[in-house]
């Protein structure tokens, strides 16, 4: 300020000249002041920054742990808790040509040495097709499914326009096996064909998704039904094979197998083709494994009072068809020999007496006339004719022709039939001890009594010898129908069942096995009939799951026979096997009447 | 000199400032064991997944076909047989054979009564499906504990109304 007093005061030279350096202090000081401040409010505006990220803002958004674990699709695991399907990060190999952007060649290898490449990773993949796909220029997924250790030699290969995105795929840890019970889950993230379709909403369900599934198949029993069913099948050169393990007393499915199958980790048309399931979705003249329960229909009614009547065996005319044997069963027979030897003729008299109402009705019960009841979403409707049933109907039904129903519908009937005579649903969820489905009383628990015998005769003397597992106490029926084509039925195309349970003493599980058109061949000494082919893969089949079932072999144990086994006495069967008996033991008869066989 | 009020100020202020520190100093604490906590979880998702890739790579190559395969194939497995079943100790008692005239009489070998808690050293036979012991003559509850004296010398020694002499054995033996 003096500086300034004076500089107006005295106007020289010199004075000038300190004015001007006063002025250039001033102005540098000034810009010293400018800088100086700028660098403060920089400092201020980090150091609030600072104290505002350490105090005042949350951390970055929290997951919590559950979130994090939770799958994007509910795991399906067997009974046991075996993982039968589960979410699974898988990685994809997807094509982008545009990946370098620079609008010229999309690889830096020429094509034909990229494609070689990938086939030495992929050998399943062809070399030609992937060349001119990488020529293409055309974006999209050249494979759905890449290992975590292909990835890394896809990697390896040193292409950007390679890219493994990585996706959320459904994993099948079994493959093909259970397939038509699991089904897939197509591209829009929802199930089809089995449980992934019926159980859709649960497994998306964020609340319950978090908790697997339980069915109630045993991935071992699967497993074992399935192996046999194929070898059976392909032994006898079947078009197709069914199978069913079935609780007896819940109605839980154990094992559920259609052939030929499908894989679900991998659907293509040949897949696709294979998706229809033959246990609950195609319905079968199931032929003679109806007889038992006509018998058993007969029995409860009170038309069969006495076991040992004897009913003539000649064939039946009625209204211009002929109801006959497959061979001359000699003049008559009574009821375990009808069932032993699969006679038509005796059924049909059998159902004339019982007649058609009655018959409907116990086959309404067994739950014929609807659809099967069960989770998944491909269920058949039996071909069952509505209103009364004309006499050769009734007939012809009592031996399974003229109603079609699925193998599962046989399953749950022959349930009933042997477990005192409850039917319940089948169902593929797990049931907790003691919460089974109530069910309704189709039979009386005598007639169930009476049925167990006679189905255990059919294994002992019968056409189910095949399946008599020694020490397993198998019991059941055996059926060969005609599948019916144009104008009538043909021949030479059979449907082969054997129905059956075990142990009979105390029966626990149902087993049905179906061959759809067996030929004869060397493994079934060229015959077609159920006896040579379906019989012996439940023979083959359950001591294979007995054990896992809990049921053990014990030769001392058995369903007591003895006032039924008179009724069989002059059986060429029985003569030879108590010739049989009589030449290693002695004496055959003493150990069977006591009841001990 | 400073006056007592104005020093009460300056102490008031420096007290507040401490406070403020030490709850900054804190706040930042509890936020990096919160950071902590989060990479933790990161870490255990990663090994859950990891671990579920190599389950699910178990399961498949384990699967129930593939052991099909083997069983049949490689080792030749077939379903056991009825006679291959024990249903108790009776049935596992007629495999023994009736002692032959003229043989050894078979040596006993002497035994001290155990206390309770002691009887069973060996681990229950537990079925690999039914995940608990079926055998009912298996104590139930913890496993014994070793006592103190547990040396033959010891027991001897603490319970000498106990002891078994083994004359007959040395007859048998011979």
């Amino acid at each position: 300020m003096n500086a300034l007093t004076i500089s107006t005061a005295i106007s020289s030279g010199r004075v000038e000249l300190v004015n001007v350096r006063q002025r250039s202090l001033f102005t540098a000081r000034f810009r010293v002041l400018w800088v100086a401040g700028i660098f403060a409010l920089v400092a201020l505006v980090a150091l609030l920054r600072i104290a505002w990220l350490g105090v005042v803002q949350p951390g970055p958004q929290q997951t919590s742990l559950a979130d994090a674990l939770l799958p994007p699709r509910g795991e399906i695991v067997d009974r046991n808790g075996v993982p039968l399907a589960r979410a699974f990060p898988a990685y994809a190999l997807w094509y982008d040509p545009n990946a370098l952007g620079d609008g010229g060649s999309p690889l830096v290898k020429s094509p034909a040495e990229v494609a070689r490449e990938l086939v030495k990773i992929f050998p399943d993949m062809n070399e030609t097709e992937l060349r001119e796909r990488l020529a293409s220029r055309k974006a999209g997924y050249l494979r759905r499914r890449v290992l975590p250790e292909e990835a890394n030699e896809v990697h390896a290969i040193g292409e950007l326009a390679l890219e493994l995105p990585q996706e959320t795929g459904r994993q099948y840890p079994q493959g093909s096996m259970a397939a038509h019970v699991l089904g897939f889950v197509a591209a829009d993230g929802h199930g089809r064909v089995g449980m992934e379709a019926a159980l859709d909403k649960r497994l998306l369900d964020p609340l319950q998704r978090g908790k697997p599934a339980m069915l109630s198949l045993d991935a071992r029993v699967q497993g074992a039904l399935e192996d046999e069913l194929r070898r059976g099948m392909l032994s006898v050169d079947a078009k197709g094979a069914a199978g069913v393990v079935l609780d007896a007393y819940t109605g839980e499915v154990l094992a559920l197998a259609s052939l030929p199958e499908f894989d679900p980790n991998k659907i293509d048309a040949r897949g696709e083709k294979n998706m229809f399931n033959r246990v609950t979705n195609q319905v079968y003249e199931l032929g003679s494994t109806f007889k038992p329960l006509a018998f058993a229909s007969a029995i409860d009614n009170g038309v069969i009072t006495n076991l040992a009547h004897r009913y003539p065996a000649k064939p039946l005319h009625i209204s211009g068809f002929t109801i006959h044997d497959d061979e001359d069963l000699g003049t008559s027979l009574n009821i375990p020999e009808a069932l032993i030897h699969s006679s038509n003729i005796v059924t049909a008299q059998i159902a004339d007496e019982l007649g058609g109402k009655a018959l409907q009705r116990t086959l309404a019960a067994l739950g014929m006339d609807e659809r099967p009841s069960i989770e998944l979403p491909a269920r058949g409707m039996p071909i069952w004719q509505k209103g009364d049933w004309s006499r050769l109907r009734t007939m012809t039904i009592a031996y399974g022709h003229g109603l079609a129903v699925t193998p599962l519908h046989l399953a749950s009937a022959y349930a009933a039939l042997v477990n005192g005579g409850i039917w319940r649903p089948a169902t593929l969820l797990k049931v907790a001890p003691g919460h089974a489905a109530k069910g309704r009383r189709v039979f009386k628990a005598s007639t169930s009594a009476r049925m167990n015998q006679l189905l255990r005769m059919v294994a002992i003397y019968g056409t189910g010898r095949k399946a008599d597992a020694p020490g397993f106490r198998v019991g059941g029926k055996t059926g060969s129908a005609e599948k019916p084509g144009n104008g009538g039925y043909r021949h030479h195309a059979l449907i082969s069942t054997f129905a059956a349970a075990f142990p009979m003493d105390h029966p626990r599980y149902v087993v049905v096995a179906m061959l759809d058109e067996p030929k004869g061949t060397v493994a079934s000494s060229f015959q077609r009939t159920a006896a040579w082919n379906a019989a012996p893969i439940v023979g083959r089949l359950v001591p294979r799951i007995g054990p896992m079932l809990g049921v053990m072999p014990d030769d001392s144990r058995d369903i007591d026979i003895s006032d039924l086994k008179p009724l069989i006495a002059d059986d060429p069967v029985e003569k030879a096997d108590e010739a049989k008996d009589r030449g290693e033991t002695g004496s055959g008869d003493e150990a069977k009447a006591g009841g001990g066989r | 000199m400073i006056r007592a009020s104005s020093l009460r100020k300056i102490g008031w202020a420096a007290m507040l400032l401490t406070c403020t520190a030490l709850y900054l100093a804190l706040h930042l604490k509890v936020n990096s064991v919160k950071s902590d906590v989060r990479l933790s979880e990161r870490r255990i998702v990663a090994l859950e997944k990891q671990n579920m890739l190599l389950e699910t790579e178990f399961e498949t190559r384990s699967n129930q076909r593939q052991l099909a395969a083997w069983n049949d194939v490689d080792f030749g497995y077939h379903a056991p047989r009825a006679d291959q079943f024990l249903e108790g100790e009776r049935q596992l008692a007629q495999f023994g054979t009736p002692r032959e005239a003229g043989a050894p009489a078979p040596i006993t070998v002497a035994s001290a009564a155990m206390p309770e808690d002691q009887k069973s050293s060996f681990s229950a036979l537990v079925p690999p499906l039914a995940s608990r012991a079926v055998a009912a003559e298996i104590p139930k509850g913890e496993a014994p504990r070793p006592r103190r004296g547990d040396i033959l010398s010891a027991r001897l020694e603490r319970r000498p109304a106990e002891r078994v002499t083994i004359e007959g054995a040395h007859e048998g033996g011979k």
